[in-house]
């Protein structure tokens, strides 16, 4: 008889990894709004504070302050894992985290690692609307000197999360807080996932779907609903680099792309693998690369109009259905599925 | 060599320096936007002779002063300067980025306030890693009315950090005026007492009265009592240019004859003088000085500039 796997949710995950670090790592600590807490950050930083009494620091609200305090203490040699419970609020550290942590190596020439990890959660959750909603990805992504993972799924997030704090680079952890409540099978012992890698979730042949993030869970349910098109799905994984050479591999023998994104259209991620796809040498398409994100107005509160906001898996399966002229589907999702975050096991 | 002697020296190699380095802007084109000392050299030096060399310091945009009164390479700041590979950052950071770890000036950033929190971190460090060393971060008067600069007054006194933060106050903000930016009620030494941290005032022209309450400071923040020296200079040249600015009428207190009068190098050297010191040896020392800089100077025009494919090194360890 074989074992049961060992299930853990996304933030479970984020936990082990962190605690796990921090058994490793003396010179690793956690630092940020409530981390302290029983349930702490969401449960990704919970009882830590019991076994590290003083490696888990709670702070004043003073956003600016501690991560600036946190991106010194790693110039100076610690190992901080700096969370932050909402992208509007990493807002206030913008100089810290764009202009100080990211620049830091490359303007004193190098030989100057500053590792520092900022975990930020981002994206959509009911009734958050506007300000509490963003996901920014693009800004994030656009910002050299950082780099940027999205964990898709609990087993990515422990991995990606272990490899950031082990990287002598300032490392964003952009947590879709949409994942959070999801489980997966999740090795107990500590491991390692590239910070730099697409990771290809299902090999095919007929079209290239780049996601990532929530979006990236949103595709792998589509693909119950495609009739057998044979879809190459891609975790794109690393916004900051991203991995040209895998992509470029999969639209060479695909010649066909869709790319979602789980924030606006405007300068998505979405935006910038669609131009570089189309510079890439040898693609040619067989068909105009496809984007599904959402509109470019702010997430609003009332579910009435949030339904209309996110691609979901049907949006998704039916852009692929009319790529290859297969009739679209009417699903209609239920109020759970359209707006409580999905407590799915990913496989 | 007295402790005083010694100030004058370090004090006559940050002015040397700053003069010929602005003689050099005036003559060649450098292109690093450059922020001078000038007028200020008795924070640095006061501030730095209260230190030990494994205490850190960190600047920002006018810190070619505090990187040499800690002890940086001459040399290597030169080159930077002047872009060249030699140069501390290679020639990537330039006059706004000071840097010598070996003397524990472990970074200089020219966004006002930013280097307080980063500073609070090496504090942080110095803390966690059980040591008894200190961190300085220097400000402006500018810098110090940004919102991250009293967050992290806060969180040093919360966290009981050995960070000594010196806001050298030099009446302007480029060239806003001290009373054009904070209501007449506004007090420095309220607010950071209010917060917990100790604070003191220094004459920053006076070299003695700097290192004297530098020194009283220090000795507290190295059992976790963050504290605030702030010192009022006169900056004698243009905000960033390498040349004098009487010309356009803003300063009011600092008015030439008055910068010359309260000069912190003379008011040394006249010191020294009516201790005993003799004339000749004070001028040697100027003149060696004179020599070893426009030394420094001819060497960094004849260095190599950096490679150009080091454009794209660096930006990840």
């Amino acid at each position: 008889m074989s074992e049961e796997p060992r299930l853990l949710t996304y933030t479970e995950a984020l936990k082990e990894a962190t605690e796990q670090a921090l058994t490793a790592d003396p010179s690793v600590f956690v630092i940020g709004l409530g981390v302290s807490y029983k349930n702490g950050a969401d449960g990704t930083t919970a009882g830590l504070k019991t076994l590290y009494p003083n490696r888990v620091l709670d702070v004043p609200v003073s956003e600016d302050a501690f991560t600036g305090m946190a991106v010194g203490a790693a110039i100076h040699g610690l190992r901080p894992v700096v969370h932050h419970g909402r992208v509007e609020f990493a807002l206030f550290a913008a100089d810290q985290i764009f202009t100080q942590a990211a620049k830091w190596n490359y303007m004193f020439g190098g030989n100057n690692p500053v590792p520092v990890v900022f975990r930020i959660n981002v994206g959509r959750q009911w009734g958050n609307g506007p300000q509490h909603t963003q996901a920014l990805y693009g800004l994030f992504g656009s910002v050299l000197g950082l780099k940027v993972v999205i964990p898709s799924s609990p087993y990515m997030a422990k991995g990606l999360l272990a490899s950031a704090i082990k990287d002598n680079n300032p490392v964003v952890v952009l947590e879709p807080r949409w994942l959070f409540q999801t489980k997966q099978a999740v090795p107990e012992e500590s491991y390692e996932l590239p910070l730099n890698k697409a990771h290809i979730v299902r090999e095919g042949k007929e079209i290239t779907v780049v996601a990532y993030g929530d979006g990236l869970h949103a595709a792998r349910e589509a693909l119950e609903h495609i009739d057998g098109i044979d879809v190459e799905l891609i975790d794109l994984v690393s916004i900051n680099p991203i991995d040209e050479e895998t992509i470029q591999k999969s639209i060479l023998k695909t010649g066909r792309l869709l790319t979602i994104d789980t924030t606006n259209a405007s300068f998505s991620v979405g935006s910038e693998i669609a131009a570089r796809a189309l510079r890439m040498e040898g693609v040619t398409f067989k068909s105009t690369p496809k984007m599904l994100a959402c509109p470019n107005v702010p997430c609003p509160t009332s579910t009435a109009l949030t339904e209309e906001y996110y691609p979901t898996k049907i949006d998704i399966a039916n852009t692929l259905r009319v790529e290859f002229n297969k009739p679209t589907l009417d699903t209609k999702l239920s109020f759970e599925e359209l707006h409580l975050a999905p407590l799915t096991t990913i496989q | 060599m007295s402790k005083k002697l010694d100030a004058f020296k370090k004090m006559t190699l940050l002015r040397i320096a700053e003069e010929e380095i602005a003689n050099l802007y005036l003559r060649e084109k450098i292109m690093s936007f450059v922020h001078f000392y000038v007028g200020q050299e008795a924070v640095a030096v006061g501030v730095s002779d209260a230190l030990t060399k494994e205490d850190h310091a960190l600047g920002n945009h006018r810190s070619h002063g505090h990187y040499l009164a800690k002890g940086g390479d001459l040399r290597r700041m030169v080159c930077e300067l002047l872009g060249k590979e030699e140069g501390s950052s290679h020639g990537k950071g330039g006059s706004m980025h000071m840097i010598d770890r070996s003397v524990g000036f472990t970074g200089s950033t020219p966004i006002l306030g930013s280097i307080v929190p980063l500073a609070a971190g090496s504090a942080f460090a110095q803390k966690y890693q059980v040591s008894k060393n200190v961190t300085v971060a220097y400000i402006g008067d500018g810098a110090s009315e940004e919102g991250g600069v009293y967050e992290t007054m806060n969180l040093a006194a919360l966290l009981k950090l050995p960070l000594l933060i010196v806001i050298e106050n030099n009446l302007y903000s480029v060239n806003s005026k001290i009373l054009d930016r904070r209501s007449k009620d506004y007090s420095v030494e309220k607010i950071v007492r209010g917060i917990g941290l100790e604070y003191e005032k220094a004459d920053g022209n006076n070299y003695e009265d700097v290192t004297t309450k530098a020194a009283q400071l220090i000795s507290g923040v190295r059992e976790g009592k963050p504290a605030v020296l702030e010192c009022v200079a006169f900056r004698h040249m243009a905000h960033n240019a390498p040349i004098f600015d009487d010309a356009q009428g803003y300063r009011e207190e600092d008015v030439l004859e008055k910068r010359l009068a309260e000069d912190c190098l003379k008011k040394v050297r006249d010191q020294l003088f009516s201790e005993g010191e003799s004339e000749e040896t004070l001028s040697r020392i100027t003149e060696d000085t004179r020599t070893k800089v426009l030394g420094e100077i001819e060497y960094a025009i004849a260095a190599p500039y950096p490679k150009k494919e080091t454009l794209y090194t660096d930006l990840y360890v």
